[in-house]
C-alpha cells in the first residue's frame, strides 16, 4: 500500500519495540514532518523530490507506528502559511498530494484489509476544486474503517481550527441549538476538526526547530512536546523508539497534570450550571427561595436538558461535516 | 517472555533514571567549578536530548560591582542578534523558589526584555501575586541597586488592566503573572461573549474569524505574543501555557529554575538569537 509500507521490524527492532511496550505507549503521535527542504539541499536534489521523500518517509514511519501499536497518528502535511511559498512549490505540493489521494483511492482492497480510516483536518475550502474532490472521495470512502486513523492536516492552522470551532459554536446558537451559556472547553473540543480523535499523547517535531508552528494548539497543551534535530526524510525508528522513551519518561506527571486539569474542568461546568439554575429560578420563580432538595433537582434537570442539547448540536454539527463531503462527491462523480 | 520484556524495560527506565541524576550532579558541580568550556561541551555529549548551547561561551568575571553587572547584562542584551519582546518563564516544578524567579525576572529586565510573563500549572504564582511582586522588587534593589532600579522600571499588570500608552522614558519593562485560566478558560470565555453577541443579534455567525477572536485575547493591543519560553523543570509540555498566543513560540528547556545564573538565561538567549524563523514560507 502506497501510504503504508509493507513490511515487518527486524529482529533488534523487534526486540526494542517489545521492551518499549512492557511500558505505557502512547496512543495517538502527532509528527511536524519538518526538514524536507534542507534535506533536498544537502543531498543537492530538486525541492521536490526532498518533498516527495518526505512522503516516502511518513509511509515507512506509519509502519512503524503500527508495529510499535500505535493506532492514531495526525500528521501537519500542509499550512494555511504554506500558501505564501512560490507558486511552482505550492503547485508542487498540490500535484503531488493529488498523486497520493489518487493513488490511495486505487488501493480500496488494502485499506480496507488494514481497517485504515483517513480523515483531514483544515479548511478544505481552500484548496483547488479537483483537490478537495479526491479528498472528500478518500474521506468518505475509508469513513467506517476503525483499526488505524490518519489524519492529515492539510491548509490548517490551529488559530484557525479554534476560529472555526466558536463560529460552529455561534451557528449553533443561531439555529435555536444550544445556548450560549452551553459553551465550554469540553464542547469547544468537541467542535475542532479533531473532535473524532483523542488528544495526541505525544507531539514530534523534527529537523530540531522548537516551536508549534499553528499545529494541534489546543490538543497538546498536555502532550508530551519532543523536538528532535534530525531531518525529516532521514527519519529513523530509533529515532522514534527516542520519542517514546521521553514519553514514557514524561508519562505520570502529564498523566497527573491532565487529571488534575480535567477536574478543575468539571468543577467549572459544575459551578456554571450552578449559575445558571440560579439565574433561571430568579427569572421565572415565584419569589420563594426554593430548599436545597429542590435546588438540587433542578441544577440535576439543568444538567441533564443541557447535555441533550449539546448532543443534538454536535449531531447536526456532524451531519453538517458529513454532508459538505458527501457532496463534493458526488460533484467528483458527475464530472 | 512478557515478563522478560517488562525486566528489560524496568532496567532501561532504571538506567535512564541513573543517567538524569548523574547529570543533574555533574551540572551542579560544573556550576561549582564556573563552567569552562571543555566541562560545558561533555556534558552536552552526556545529555542526549538536551539542547546544545552554542559553542561560544564568555568565561564569567568575578562578580563586580552592582554598576558593573548591570552594565554588562545591558551590553550582552544589545550583543545579542535578536532580543525577544515577550519571554515567558514557565515553571513546571513543584516546588517554586520565588528568589530565583525573581532573579530571572530582573535579569530579563537588564538585558532588555520589554514583556515578561511568569506561569505555574498549578496557578500558585496566581494566588501568590503580592509575594512574587515584593520578591521582585526586593532582587532588583539588590541586583540592580537604587539607580538601576529607577532606570529599569517595572510595571505589573494583573488581569484586565491595560498598559498606559504613556511615554517610556527608560526602560520599562511588564510583568505578568499567568495561570491556567488564562489559556483554554480565557479562550472559552471569549467565545462565550461572540455567542452571547450572536443570541443578541449583534452579531453572525460568518462574523466570527481569526482576527476577531485574537482581538479579544489580545491582553491589550501593545502586548505581543510570547517569542521565547523558557521552560524550567523535566516535565516536556506546554502544561496549558497560553495555547492561543504560543503559535509561532520557541521553546528552550532549562532543568530548573532552583539556583538558576545569569549565564544559563544568557545561553537560553543566545541560543534564541540563532534560530530563523521562516513563518512558513
Amino acid at each position: 500500500m502506497s501510504w503504508i509500507r509493507e513490511g515487518e521490524l527486524n529482529l533488534i527492532e523487534k526486540l526494542s519495540a517489545n521492551i518499549l511496550k512492557a511500558g505505557p505507549m502512547p496512543k495517538h503521535v502527532a509528527f511536524i514532518m519538518d526538514g524536507n527542504r534542507r534535506y533536498a539541499r544537502k543531498r543537492h536534489v530538486e525541492r521536490q523530490e526532498g518533498h516527495t521523500q518526505g512522503f516516502d518517509k511518513l509511509a515507512e514511519t506509519l509502519r512503524w507506528c503500527l508495529n510499535l501499536s500505535i493506532h492514531e497518528v495526525t500528521v501537519y502535511a500542509f499550512s494555511i502559511e504554506n500558501f505564501k511559498r512560490s507558486k511552482d512549490e505550492v503547485d508542487g505540493l498540490m500535484e503531488l498530494a493529488k498523486q497520493k489521494f489518487i493513488r490511495l483511492l486505487q488501493e480500496q482492497e488494502n485499506l480496507e484489509k488494514h481497517g485504515v480510516c483517513i480523515r483531514v483536518l483544515g479548511d478544505l475550502t481552500l484548496l483547488p476544486l479537483d483537490l478537495q474532490q479526491h479528498i472528500a472521495r478518500a474521506v468518505v470512502a475509508t469513513r467506517t474503517h476503525n483499526k488505524c486513523f490518519l489524519n492529515v492536516c492539510f491548509a490548517y492552522t490551529s488559530r484557525h481550527e479554534i476560529a472555526n470551532a466558536v463560529r460552529e459554536m455561534a451557528w449553533g446558537v443561531e439555529q435555536g441549538l444550544i445556548k450560549s451559556s452551553d459553551v465550554s472547553e469540553a464542547l469547544l473540543g468537541h467542535c475542532l476538526y479533531s473532535s473524532n480523535s483523542p488528544n495526541p499523547d505525544l507531539l514530534i517535531r523534527t529537523s530540531g526547530e522548537v516551536r508549534l508552528s499553528d499545529f494541534l494548539l489546543w490538543q497538546t497543551s498536555h502532550s508530551c512536546l519532543v523536538f528532535q534535530s534530525v531531518l525529516w526524510p532521514e527519519y529513523s525508528f530509533w529515532n522514534l523508539c527516542d520519542a517514546i522513551l521521553q514519553y514514557q519518561l514524561n508519562h505520570r506527571p502529564l498523566q497527573k497534570a491532565r487529571d488534575q486539569h480535567r477536574e478543575e474542568q468539571a468543577l467549572q461546568q459544575h459551578e456554571a450550571d450552578r449559575a445558571c439554575v440560579a439565574d433561571l429560578l430568579q427569572h421565572h420563580g415565584n419569589g420563594k427561595p426554593l430548599d436545597a432538595q429542590r435546588r438540587q433537582e433542578a441544577l440535576l434537570n439543568y444538567t441533564a436538558s443541557r447535555e441533550e442539547r449539546v448532543q443534538d448540536f454536535l449531531g447536526a454539527l456532524q451531519h453538517k461535516r458529513d454532508s459538505f463531503l458527501t457532496d463534493l462527491t458526488s460533484q467528483a462523480a458527475l464530472a | 517472555m512478557v515478563h522478560v520484556y517488562e525486566f528489560m524495560w524496568r532496567v532501561l527506565h532504571v538506567l535512564l533514571h541513573i543517567h538524569r541524576t548523574f547529570i543533574t550532579l555533574f551540572r551542579i558541580r560544573l556550576r561549582n567549578w564556573n563552567g569552562q568550556l571543555w566541562s560545558r561541551a561533555l556534558a552536552a555529549l552526556l545529555v542526549p536530548i538536551a539542547l546544545s548551547f552554542p559553542k561560544q561561551k564568555k568565561l564569567v568575571p568575578a562578580p563586580g560591582k552592582r554598576v558593573g553587572r548591570r552594565y554588562r547584562w545591558g551590553a550582552d542584551g544589545k550583543s545579542l542578534e535578536k532580543l525577544p519582546d515577550h519571554i515567558g518563564l514557565l515553571i513546571a516544578e513543584e516546588e517554586p523558589r520565588y528568589t530565583d524567579i525573581a532573579n530571572l525576572v530582573v535579569w530579563c529586565m537588564a538585558v532588555g526584555i520589554s514583556y515578561i510573563s511568569v506561569y505555574d500549572n498549578h496557578g500558585v504564582f496566581r494566588r501568590n501575586n503580592s509575594r512574587l511582586m515584593e520578591e521582585i522588587l526586593k532582587q532588583q534593589q539588590e541586583l540592580l541597586g537604587l539607580e538601576g532600579s529607577k532606570q529599569h522600571s517595572v510595571e505589573f499588570l494583573s488581569n484586565g488592566t491595560d498598559k498606559q500608552d504613556h511615554q517610556v522614558l527608560s526602560c520599562q519593562s511588564v510583568v505578568k503573572v499567568l495561570s491556567p485560566d488564562d489559556g483554554k478558560l480565557r479562550i472559552v470565555q471569549a467565545a462565550q461573549e461572540l455567542c452571547r453577541a450572536v443570541e443578541q443579534m449583534e452579531k453572525t455567525a460568518k462574523d466570527i474569524n481569526v482576527t476577531v477572536l485574537d482581538s479579544l485575547l489580545r491582553e491589550s493591543k501593545t502586548t505581543p505574543d510570547p517569542d521565547l519560553v523558557l521552560k524550567f523543570g523535566p516535565v516536556e509540555s506546554t502544561l496549558g501555557f497560553l495555547p492561543w498566543h504560543i503559535r509561532l513560540t520557541e521553546f528552550i528547556s532549562l532543568p530548573s529554575h532552583v539556583d538558576v545564573s545569569y549565564e544559563d538565561l544568557f545561553s537560553a538567549l543566545q541560543h534564541y538569537a540563532s534560530c530563523e524563523q521562516r513563518l512558513g514560507k
